[in-house]
């Protein structure tokens, strides 16, 4: 009887991405180096699988403890181990019980000793599927014959036998319409409060002087506050926006926190026009969010880029040149925003050209299936073909955005994957293991990530060269799994 | 056909005594079920309890299908119930295979899957009563008591929803069971009752078992015992020794009687026994109480482990105390109702 477990299923939070749900992590687990795939159920209760790939040789264990943040670590069950599927893969499936913030602890054994690394998972009803036609006509059926079936019961037993019969049949479809009314509300509520689904932003534009300011707050009618947020590589909040049609203006800002229910951020001097917007947050009970809205992007004031965006095929890349701060009134932009305007990339183009006359390079060759583990792999070089340095960009040597054309799919990676490193840290301070940051790879770098599902996805990578930071574009069409 | 060949020669007194087995099987699945969800917390389709509940209800099924058979001269309502309580619950289980991968449990537990399969359980239960009169009334009580589970822990039996629910149900078994089945039939069948849920409650915790998942707020090293059997016993022979006087009047005098017997005796009996329940006394193998016993994840106040949970709008005030009452007086007239035609339904 599965009764009991729902007195505890209460909504909790919003999801981290958009359409992209498993969870990527590369990183450190003591001296070993490991990737981990996790790939969460679909409803709750259910099992996630688990899969950790270890570098090197010599790995004799592994084990995966799902703890669930709120109840802290006493409150977790023993580990499981993980069955070896060859000498570096190893894979367990871990059953999540309910929805909210989980850190999946992750412990490797070797000859080279003992590491644990502690990857976040929110748990979360990701999909409702439609009741496939066969079994509709099958459960129809079935209610047929259970109808005609009661009444002929009713029929044969009561001394009455019209009247027992009619009134079978009236209190059966009662109960039929009763429980389909059931259906629909149920399915109503599960949409609106469980469903894994981007919470809503609204996004204002006001003109001040020479600035435009934008202003960021929960609709009207929502609970959300942003008093409880933890900052993701030193920032509250990630907000990227993206011009329409084409998709090929792409903003990475930061804006600054008001009060519980607004954010505020300068807007750069964009390329006017409608623009989708998606910002990330995460909570202090390591529960990551994205926010989704439109915001008509107006014709910037000043000087500054103005003639920039009718430069049809050049490529214009801008961050902001001054330290600002952090401060809670924005008066200039935060020292990591950036942006970028260019033509759109050639479908499969592998090589992006980048401000100041330096390429990127999408390294990876063959074709890229949907589902399938992957490392996107990105090489940058100089106008002169060298291998060029790159820099820490807010402490990682790059980040990549990853959008569907259609908008289904939105995910926002780093080379350790598509964890909320803040979200990382709040569960490592708890097992009192921190993860080192992986070091800078010369002029590459890497995203672990598989596609959700086949089409065609523009990816942003951004990285940080001579103290600005660039940003290569490409179209990747993506097939499906055969 | 084979499959009706077999089942056909089974003698109906066979029959009848499988056809019992497998309802007496239905509620004890579904406590062990309900203890292994709350001890380890993993629920496979294929988990042991679910396996021990599909093998009742084949069993419900094999039996109800050679009665229906070999008797079908005297209309065998209770083998064509629980026929049809086999076919419900093999619809239930298709279209909740489905409802589990798609909403999970988040959408609520009472959806309509779920409560599909509990009409099967009691068309099953209720079907295998009719074919043995004297002795299948006890598996009814007991599917009621599961049905309730949530609404049955010590701490809730001084709110309102706890008696409402034992009063809507609890009498229309036992007023029915004392009308057709002869002297103390009500008083069997509660005692049956208690035996069948007593013995989960004292067999379930010799099995060691541990929590798989989490959050584990109560640690558990063996199965949790299912709360104990409500004193129904009290109450049933209250209804005997009443019906065992000579008649006065029609069937709604005797249920005026009858359920207001069934209300008072039964809210004095309980409500005194959960204080108990609640109390270190309680805290043993035999009552399985003391506040002790809680699945693994529920998140509960210490303070209100050993204390009565005062919901806001839940209390037992005397508004609705008249209504629990007024509930044991129309489900004991409705239990007298069936109970009469039970003889002549049967066989």
């Amino acid at each position: 009887m599965k009764t009991l477990l729902f007195l505890l299923l209460i909504p909790l939070l919003a999801h981290a991405h958009v359409g992209s749900p498993n969870v990527f992590f590369d990183g450190k687990a003591g001296p070993h180096s490991v990737r981990v795939v996790i790939r969460p159920p679909a409803a709750l209760p259910g099992a996630a699988q688990i899969d950790v790939r270890v570098a090197g040789d010599g790995a004799e264990r592994v084990t995966v403890q799902p703890v669930f943040w709120s109840a802290g670590e006493s409150a977790a069950p023993e580990p499981t181990s993980a069955a070896a599927v060859d000498a570096h893969l190893f894979n367990a499936s871990c059953w999540l019980l309910r929805r909210g913030s989980y850190a999946l602890r992750i412990v490797v054994e070797s000859p080279l000793g003992r590491g644990e690394v502690a990857v976040p998972l929110q748990a979360t009803p990701l999909q409702t599927t439609d009741l496939p036609p066969a079994l509709g006509a099958t459960l129809i059926s079935l209610g047929a014959l259970l109808f005609l079936s009661a009444m002929w019961i009713a029929h044969r037993a009561a001394p009455r036998r019209g009247l027992a019969a009619t009134t079978t049949a009236l209190l059966l479809a009662g109960a039929v319409s009763g429980g389909a009314m059931r259906w629909r509300k149920m399915d109503r509520d599960f949409r609106a409060n469980m469903l894994a689904r981007p919470s809503p932003v609204n996004a204002e534009i006001r003109t001040e002087g020479e600035i435009h300011r934008l202003l960021l707050t929960p609709p009207a009618d929502s609970l959300a506050t942003w008093d409880t947020l933890v900052a993701d590589h030193g920032k509250l909040m990630h907000f990227f926006l993206v011009r329409e049609p084409g998709f090929t203006t792409f903003a990475h800002l930061h804006p600054a926190r008001r009060d519980a229910r607004s954010f505020e951020a300068v807007l750069p001097p964009l390329p006017p026009g409608p623009h989708q917007l998606y910002a990330e947050l995460t909570h202090e009970n390591g529960a990551s969010e994205t926010l989704v809205g439109r915001v008509e992007v107006p014709a910037p004031l000043g000087v500054a880029a103005q003639t920039a965006w009718t430069m049809a095929y050049e490529v214009w890349c801008q961050s902001s040149p001054t330290p600002a701060g952090n401060a809670a009134q924005p008066s200039a932009l935060d020292p990591d925003d950036s942006w970028h305007a260019g033509p759109a990339p050639g479908v499969g183009a592998r090589v992006s050209r980048l401000m100041g006359g330096g390429t990127m390079v999408f390294q990876n060759a063959g074709d890229i299936i949907a589902d399938r583990e992957t490392s996107l792999r990105f090489a940058v070089f100089t106008p002169g073909g060298e291998a060029a340095t790159l820099q820490p960009y807010m402490g990682m040597a790059g980040h990549a955005v990853i959008r569907r054309s259609d908008g289904a799919v939105f995910t926002h990676l780093h080379p350790v994957g598509t964890i909320s490193m803040a979200a990382q840290q709040i569960f490592t301070a708890s097992t009192a293991t921190r993860v080192p940051m992986s070091p800078l790879p010369g002029n590459e770098i890497t995203f672990p990530y598989a596609f959700p599902r086949a089409g065609d996805y523009r990816v942003w990578v951004q990285v940080r060269l001579d103290g600005r930071v660039v940003t290569g574009v490409f179209d990747v069409p993506v097939k499906a799994r055969n | 056909m084979g499959w009706r060949v077999y089942p056909s020669r089974m003698s109906p007194r066979i029959s009848a005594t499988a056809l019992l087995l497998a309802a007496v099987g239905v509620p004890l699945s579904l406590l062990w079920d309900y203890s292994w969800e709350s001890t380890i917390g993993v629920d496979l389709f294929w988990s042991p309890p679910h396996m021990a509940t599909f093998l009742a209800v084949l069993l419900a099924a094999l039996s109800a299908l050679a009665l229906a058979i070999r008797e079908r001269a005297t209309k065998p309502v209770g083998a064509w119930l629980a026929l049809w309580g086999a076919v419900a619950f093999v619809t239930a289980v298709s279209f909740d295979l489905w409802w589990q991968a798609s909403y999970g449990l988040a959408a609520g537990i009472w959806h309509p899957p779920q409560l599909l399969k509990a009409a099967a359980f009691f068309a099953i239960t209720i079907g295998a009563w009719l074919c043995a009169p004297r002795s299948g009334a006890a598996a009814v009580l007991a599917l009621i008591g599961v049905v309730t589970l949530p609404l049955t822990f010590a701490n809730q039996q001084h709110s309102a929803p706890f008696f409402l629910a034992a009063c809507a149900t609890y009498p229309l078994i036992l007023a029915a069971a004392s009308a057709s089945g002869g002297r103390f039939a009500a008083t069997r069948a509660a005692l049956g009752y208690t035996l069948l849920v007593g013995a989960m409650v004292w067999l379930l915790p010799l099995f060691p078992a541990s929590p798989l998942t989490g959050p584990i707020y109560h640690p558990r090293d063996h199965l949790l015992p299912p709360p104990f059997p409500l004193l129904l016993i009290a109450p049933a022979l209250a209804v005997d020794l009443l019906r065992a006087r000579p008649a006065r009047g029609g069937d709604w005098i005797a249920a005026i009687e009858a359920g207001l017997a069934f209300f008072v005796v039964f809210t004095a009996v309980q409500w005194t026994f959960a204080s108990f329940l609640l109390s270190p006394a309680a805290d043993n193998r035999f009552f399985a109480g003391g506040g002790r016993q809680w699945p693994f994840f529920m998140q509960i106040h210490p303070s209100a482990l050993t204390t009565f949970w005062k919901v806001p709008g839940e209390e037992f005030t005397l508004p609705r105390a008249v209504t629990a009452a007024a509930l044991a007086l129309l489900a004991t007239r409705l239990g007298l109702a069936l109970g009469r035609r039970m003889q002549p339904l049967h066989r």
